[in-house]
């Protein structure tokens, strides 16, 4: 009887110690959904825009084909590069040039422009793709609430 | 017998830094990285024109002209009206004369982007519900079910034709 009390007393006195060897398999679980679902953001983004909401936009496929085009009503930015309208159409070529074959092939500029842009400016960045034959462009735009 | 069982027994490992170090390298790929999925209108420009090209001839009745003013009006052959009724107005011109009608766009230099990106949407979606309604009808399934074959049917049976001309000067307010 006593033996029976004193074996049950020490069993309610020790908590088991949580097992933490999983944890690290936890989080790097976690740290490899991150890594493959993000991306790195190279683009070092100097214009200020905000672009416009629509209901039909689709996600963009294959981002490593895609040239950025950052747009507002007084600068124009490429990838990374502040350029304006006249070497725009140049920079786009040597955008193009870095990519791979494959990618230069199915290329697809991006246009993420300030809502509050003039269509002038649009029209002549447009002009500009155009001319240097980057013909599948999208208008990046946010998803409105229908 | 002391010295013995002090030889057998291998120090583990101690791990306990390995949470920490995952923690950092994850707290480092949250902050440089982006979630952002680029979402848009994917739209298709035409080659840039030759020199001495000569315009195409279109019938009238073919065409239907959508004009967007420096002050960001919609209208169509000068009847002002709102994106949901541009939607109606396109499904009805499209649907009756589905392979050779031409929505014609018409800016200004001082249209916003924004009202411009609206009209694009609106053009969009008038197509998107004509191909979905015509791949119910023809597959019995949603446009976004289909391969890629039958879409390409579909985008053949109501094609895109837009002719958007250079935006006009002059009308700054």
């Amino acid at each position: 009887m006593r033996r029976m009390q004193s074996i049950f007393r020490r069993s309610s006195h020790e908590m088991p110690g949580l097992n933490l060897a999983s944890m690290p398999d936890l989080i790097f679980t976690v740290l490899f959904f991150f890594m493959i679902v993000t991306h790195m953001r190279h683009d070092d983004v100097r214009v200020r825009y905000q672009v416009p909401a629509g209901t039909e936009v689709q996600k963009l496929q294959q981002k490593s084909a895609v040239i950025n085009v950052y747009l507002s009503a007084s600068q124009i930015q490429v990838n990374s590069q502040l350029t304006d309208i006249d070497h725009l159409a140049a920079l786009i070529e040597a955008e193009r040039k870095k990519l791979s074959p494959e990618n230069a092939e199915r290329l697809t500029v991006s246009l993420k422009a300030d809502k509050h842009t003039p269509m002038g400016v649009i029209a002549d960045v447009k002009e500009a793709i155009q001319r240097s034959f980057a013909l599948r462009i999208n208008y990046s735009g946010t998803e409105a609430a229908q | 017998m002391f010295r013995r069982r002090r030889f057998e027994q291998i120090p583990e490992l101690n791990t306990s830094s390995t949470a920490d170090i995952s923690f950092m390298l994850l707290i480092f790929f949250l902050v440089t990285s982006s979630m952002d999925t680029d979402k848009g209108l994917l739209r298709q420009l035409p080659p840039p024109p030759q020199e001495q090209q000569p315009p195409t001839d279109v019938r009238k009745d073919h065409v239907l002209q959508i004009t967007l003013d420096a002050h960001d009006q919609l209208s169509i052959d000068g009847t002002l009206l709102t994106t949901q009724q541009l939607k109606e107005q396109i499904m009805t011109f499209v649907a009756a004369d589905r392979t050779d009608h031409v929505i014609s766009i018409q800016t200004d230099r001082a249209t916003t982007y924004e009202a411009y990106f609206r009209m694009q949407n609106a053009i969009v979606a008038a197509y998107n519900q004509l191909r979905e309604s015509y791949a119910r009808e023809r597959y019995g399934k949603s446009y976004g079910e289909l391969v890629q074959e039958q879409r390409d049917e579909i985008n053949q049976y109501y094609p895109q034709r837009i002719s958007e001309s250079k935006p006009s000067t002059g009308g700054a307010s």
